[in-house]
């Protein structure tokens, strides 16, 4: 056993006591945070060309704005090395461009957390996992590119929990959803293409999601089995909240993209599958007390749980050894809004 | 120590505190007064405010005269709701603040009516005390008093949305008259 040394004879120690000082301020999530300096700061901002008082995120009603300088800060006290910079003010400005993020989300009920999707080849330059264990822990780069966004929330806009943030429970991951696509093995164009960008850039997409459902199943080859699999869970009642639809998407795993490709189905036609087969009986919906007020009590036609085959978003990503997926529940009823937001580098230098 | 380590939550030096807004002279009573009903669209909220507005007719003499819902529940009211509520009203009743974003904007409201010359009262559901609290705060208006009713509202039906109309009525008539705690 070591013996506790004086912080003047072992400066490590000061590491810890820095991290305790950053708890005692409030600035942390919970977990510990990397103490930020200007010298970190100056670092950080060399990777981007955006100058540092530029006001990147605002929440007009609170009356709180958020500079690219305190980006930085909180991007170094999520843990986040300075070349992921760049994608964190990308995936930063996709949640900003998310209409869901700008309405209240971060003080909702339902406690909403991003999920971004990495595309393109930085995936590979800056160690952004798309394959095994996608959903994490254990990468670096997925993990503090997502914290880094959580902590701008709490420290820019200063929406905290039981305060400002009002979430009922919440969800797990909140704050570390941050997935590559796995481009290499999905049958379909990357995401970012269906977001407005070229093929082979880098780039980020968000949306806004209440939890992630697994579907387990590997025994069949059938892709239709499957895709009743998936309209099964993302008909679920619970999520339906009642007036107008909810709605999903879903995180294929490889082996589920590939069977459905294989079969020929494309991208838009899993989603029109989906969107015809992810229906539930108004008996079902009243059973749930969901009905709308004042709707006929004998109705009994199919109700379409997902508002258009266009809404239910697909990535490809996670690894080829199952054949097991995520359905995701989008906050509210927004879906995504199919933009995504190149990863814009330093014009001295083209990438890290 | 640790002076060295940047502060995170230091935004834009433009983002300066804002001044404590002052509330709206009251009337000394309701009768004949113009009322106003500013709802959210949160379930049973234009419900609760209907039932406190016909309290507010029978008992009080008040007129309701206006009634204008929000377009969005999470941000307050655009400017030309209020310039509504102003051209038409003596008296304002917002609400419900019944979740997490709507219970900060219905004080966000009730406070920029206050500013706007309007004597009103912010209807919140007991659960959302901390938010409404914490929007008034940053709003400069530490303490504002609002009227509260306990949590859940969405699931009431109409029968028990009138009964909290009955339950919140004095307190929310203090408020109005100047009978209440000053804010």
């Amino acid at each position: 056993m070591s013996t506790v040394a004086d912080p003047v004879a072992d400066p490590v120690r000061y590491a810890r006591e820095a991290i305790e000082h950053c708890y005692a301020q409030g600035w942390t999530d919970g977990l510990p945070v990397v103490p930020a300096t200007a010298a970190d700061v100056e670092e950080f901002l060399a990777t981007t060309d955006l100058a540092p008082d530029a006001v990147v995120g605002e929440q007009g009603h609170l009356h709180r704005r958020v500079t690219v300088a305190q980006v930085a800060v909180n991007a170094i006290m999520a843990g986040c090395r300075p070349e992921y910079f760049p994608v964190v003010l990308a995936a930063w400005e996709a949640l900003q461009g998310e209409p869901a993020a700008g309405g209240g989300a971060w003080q909702s009920t339902s406690g909403p957390a991003p999920l971004l999707v990495v595309n393109g080849p930085v995936r590979d330059r800056l160690g952004i996992n798309y394959a095994g264990g996608v959903f994490g822990p254990g990468f670096r780069a997925n993990a503090t590119i997502s914290r880094a966004l959580g902590l701008v929330v709490r420290n820019g806009f200063g929406i905290k929990p039981q305060e400002l943030e009002q979430a009922t429970q919440g969800l797990p991951g909140r704050w570390s959803i941050c997935l590559g696509e796995n481009e290499e093995l999905s049958p379909w164009e990357p995401l970012s293409v269906l977001g407005g960008l070229e093929a082979g850039t880098d780039a980020v997409s968000a949306m806004l999601i209440r939890t992630c459902e697994y579907v387990d199943n590997r025994h069949t080859e059938s892709a239709e089995s499957v895709l009743f699999d998936f309209a099964d869970t993302l008909g679920r009642l619970g999520a339906y909240l009642g007036v107008r639809h909810s709605t999903g998407g879903l995180v294929l795993g490889p082996e589920h993209a590939q069977t459905l490709a294989d079969a020929g189905y494309s991208r838009a036609d899993v989603q029109q599958w989906l969107f015809e087969h992810a229906v539930r009986s108004r008996a079902d919906v009243r059973a749930a007390g969901k009905a709308e007020p004042g709707s006929d009590p004998d109705d009994d036609t199919p109700l379409a749980m997902m508002p258009s085959p266009e809404d239910i978003t697909v990535v490809v990503a996670g690894a080829a050894n199952a054949a097991i997926s995520m359905v995701f529940r989008p906050f509210g009823w927004a879906s995504w809004s199919r933009r995504s937001v190149p990863v814009r580098w330093t014009t001295q230098e083209e990438h890290p | 120590m640790f002076d060295t380590i940047i502060d995170p939550t230091v935004g834009p030096p433009a983002d300066a505190d804002r001044g404590r807004t002052a509330l709206a002279v009251r009337p000394a009573d309701l009768a004949g007064k113009r009322l106003g009903l500013l709802a959210n669209t949160k379930r049973n909220a234009g419900a609760f405010l209907e039932e406190v507005a016909g309290l507010l007719e029978s008992r009080y003499g008040a007129k309701a005269v206006i009634t204008r819902t929000k377009p969005s529940i999470v941000h307050p009211a655009p400017p030309e709701i209020i310039e509504d509520l102003k051209g038409e009203c003596d008296v304002v009743v917002v609400g419900v603040g019944d979740c997490g974003s709507c219970s900060a904007s219905a004080v966000a409201d009730g406070l920029q009516l206050e500013a706007a010359g309007i004597p009103s009262v912010v209807l919140v559901s007991d659960a959302f005390r901390v938010s409404a609290d914490a929007m008034a705060a940053l709003q400069g208006t530490p303490g504002y008093s609002y009227v509260t009713t306990p949590h859940p509202v969405a699931s009431l039906t109409r029968e028990g949305v009138h009964g909290r109309a009955e339950q919140a009525l004095p307190e929310l008539v203090a408020l109005l008259t100047g009978h209440g705690d000053d804010a």
